[in-house]
């Protein structure tokens, strides 16, 4: 398929959004100023953008810890405050949690995110609850839960997709198979190298799509969104896609394999030739766009030093819903 | 407050009551677990409650734990009321991560975003041969879970008013079910009330020794005061009610008064209950003490299969009389 100029430019825009935001995340990270882990989506950008034009603030996501993209994009998109995003890893008092959660539990209800679990997958349960209450409510909504190929490991995987399948409720399942869980290649770790053979069992429509072409995903996530809210139950997309990040030690994929994505099957890079190929755009108009991003990104990582750290005795609140910590 | 009038009734039909009032106060209220539907759950509190409220309210699910407690947790998130069965507490292994790194942190590490208004009622507790997976006290395995609430009645008008309670607390609580004290009956208030959460109760008042108790214990606990009065001791029996967090205040104030302690719990000794208490009285009351804190705990064993080998390593009434025997001394 072939996307207008003007939806594949935003796309274009927004995909380099998240792939800035890591880069300098990654750059403040190195430099100390960061605590905590860092995973990045570099490489996946175009799953996280699709996902994230599609989504609307009334549903619901829950990000994986590859996802400070898809969270800026939403923070962003719904509140024009994608720097408090970014603030959160940073730990301060105006991050979207106020410094609680960090990289792996950003949330924020109003621009539809419900929060990273850094056990990895363990939404795969609670999605489930939230597609239940519009299902029960009568709400024409979609519950997305977006999961490594890694995490699919878990016994959730299982209970899940059966209790969707068998409530029919409206769960998207975004599948990002990158090829690895940390070290372990998918093909290894599972039965199957395409997560779909696992998934198609339950009986509901499973998907490859090719996460790096972002018309591709684009047309997909818009192909399964409209299938769960027509109340057609749930749908199961796998994103074939690489991760940019090697393992905290380092590099451990082979150089072939390595030069293959990062120079062949850079998301960005073909999103580029697709634009300039419909002729409308220059590779100058390109650049001033990547320029005006990574300057936002850098206001915002600027705005994250600049803002407070959280008050020390906050620690304490929101244990219980209306009561204190006593010991 | 005008006194209700009250009827005799068993646990379990006390619990069935707390629940059709539930459900039919609030349309958010609804319960999920397995063969709750019509079957009305393994032993019978759901009764009748399918018939009445139907299958979307009413939802039989697959032995799936962990998505059990995902979807009640989710569903709470945006507003909703469940109330999930987990047959036997001793499966709640299945769905720990979801209760403990999910409900009880979803409030917190959200920065009050979410809330996780979650009851998962769970039947507990041993004595009639149920063996190591069908009969284990599992207080403890929460107990060292900040934003979970344990709630564990002993009485069938508590465990009305307690549900209640629970079902309308905005914290996710899990709600421990003594599986010998489902067949007791007592007094039950008809209607709507609610039993305070975090509030001990006392169940018999005394002077010379407090004996902190739960569940089955407390029952336990009054029938080794009623023997210990022939003999001129005057127990206190407190009824815990709320395990986490607990009413400290009730329980400092009755061993101040009474200078003696002992606390009883079914689950094993170490790590558990009994030892939180009985640091938590040393701590405040060291200065009031006439003698150390005592605990009446199962012994450090899986749950055997046979009865005497499971009688053998439970508490019961002449545990807790020992137990107050080695205070008195
Ligand atoms: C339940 C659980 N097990 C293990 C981990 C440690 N861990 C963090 S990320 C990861 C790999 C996840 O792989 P995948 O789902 O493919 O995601 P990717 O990092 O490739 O995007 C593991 C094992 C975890 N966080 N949670
Ligand atoms: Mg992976």
């Amino acid at each position: 398929m072939t996307l207008d100029i003007e939806t594949l430019v935003d796309l274009y825009r927004d995909m380099w959004l998240i792939r800035a935001f890591e880069f300098g995340l990654e750059r403040e990270f190195k430099k100390g100023n960061v605590p905590g882990m860092l995973h990045t989506g570099v490489g996946q950008e175009a799953t996280q953008a699709a996902l994230a034009a599609h989504l609307q603030a009334s549903d619901a996501f829950f990000p994986d810890h590859r996802c400070h993209g898809i969270n800026a994009l939403a923070q962003e998109k719904h509140q024009g405050d994608g720097e408090r995003i970014m603030a959160e890893l940073f730990g301060r008092a105006t991050g979207v949690c106020s410094g609680k959660g960090g990289s792996l539990h950003s949330a924020n209800p109003k621009v539809g995110n419900f929060g990273d679990n850094a056990v990895e997958g363990s939404y795969m349960a609670t999605v489930l609850g939230v597609a239940l209450a519009y299902q029960m409510r009568g709400q024409p909504n979609v519950a997305c839960c977006i999961i490594g190929d890694g995490t699919v490991g878990r016994g959730e995987f299982h209970e899940s997709l059966n209790m969707a399948a068998i409530w029919k409720l409206p769960v998207l399942y975004a599948c990002v198979n990158n090829g690895y869980a940390i070290s372990m290649p998918v093909g290894k770790g599972h039965a199957s190298a395409d997560i779909v053979d696992l998934a198609r069992g339950y009986g509901f429509p499973c998907e490859i799509v090719d996460g790096n072409d972002i018309e591709a995903a684009y047309d997909a996530v818009q192909r399964a969104i409209a299938h769960i809210r027509a109340g057609n139950g749930p749908y199961f997309l796998e994103f074939k896609t690489w991760r940019w990040q090697g393992l905290f030690s380092g590099e451990f994929r082979s150089p072939e394999e390595v030069k293959y994505w990062k120079e062949d099957r850079d998301p960005l890079k073909l999103a580029r030739e697709k634009i300039l190929a419909q002729g409308k755009l220059s590779a100058e108009d390109l650049e001033r766009i990547e320029a005006e991003v990574k300057a936002e990104i850098e206001a915002w990582i600027d705005f994250a030093k600049a803002s407070p750290m959280p008050d020390p005795a906050k620690a304490t609140a929101d244990v219980y819903v209306g009561w204190e910590v006593t010991a | 407050m005008t006194q209700a009038t009250t009827r005799t009734r068993t646990f379990v039909q006390a619990l069935n009551e707390a629940l059709d009032i539930a459900m039919a106060r609030d349309p958010n209220v609804y319960m999920l677990g397995e063969d709750i539907g019509e079957m009305g759950g393994d032993f019978g509190v759901t009764r009748g409650l399918w018939a009445k409220y139907g299958d979307a309210r009413v939802r039989d699910t697959p032995l799936s734990e962990a998505a059990i407690i995902g979807a009640s947790v989710g569903s709470a998130m945006l507003g909703m009321r469940p109330v999930a069965e987990i047959m036997f507490a001793d499966f709640i292994g299945e769905c720990y991560d979801q209760l403990v790194n999910n409900a009880a942190k979803m409030h917190y590490m959200f920065d009050g975003q979410f809330k996780a208004p979650i009851v998962v009622r769970t039947a507990c507790g041993g004595g009639f041969g149920g063996g190591p997976h069908h009969s284990q006290s599992v207080e403890g395995w929460f107990l060292n879970v900040p934003g979970i609430v344990l709630v564990a009645p002993s009485t069938p008008a508590d465990a009305k008013g307690l549900l209640l309670a629970s079902i309308e607390n905005d914290n996710p609580v899990i709600f421990l079910e003594h599986k010998a004290l489902y067949r007791i009956k007592g007094e039950v208030p008809e209607g709507y009330y609610t039993t305070p959460l975090r509030k001990a109760a006392v169940a018999r008042a005394g002077s010379d020794v407090t004996v902190v108790a739960t569940m089955k214990l407390v029952h336990e606990a009054l029938a080794a005061a009623a023997e210990l009065e022939k003999e001129g001791v005057s127990v206190e029996v407190i009824d815990l009610r709320t395990i986490r967090p607990y009413d400290a205040e009730t329980v400092l104030e009755s061993v101040r008064k009474t200078g003696r302690a002992v606390v009883a719990n079914e689950a094993p000794k170490i790590g558990g209950l009994a030892a939180e208490l009985s640091a938590t009285i040393g701590e405040e009351c060291f200065h009031d003490l006439k003698a150390p804190v005592a605990r009446v705990a199962g012994l450090d064993t899986p749950i055997p299969f046979s009865l005497v080998l499971e009688k053998y390593i439970l508490p019961g009434k002449e545990e807790v009389i020992a137990g107050i025997r080695s205070v008195m001394k």
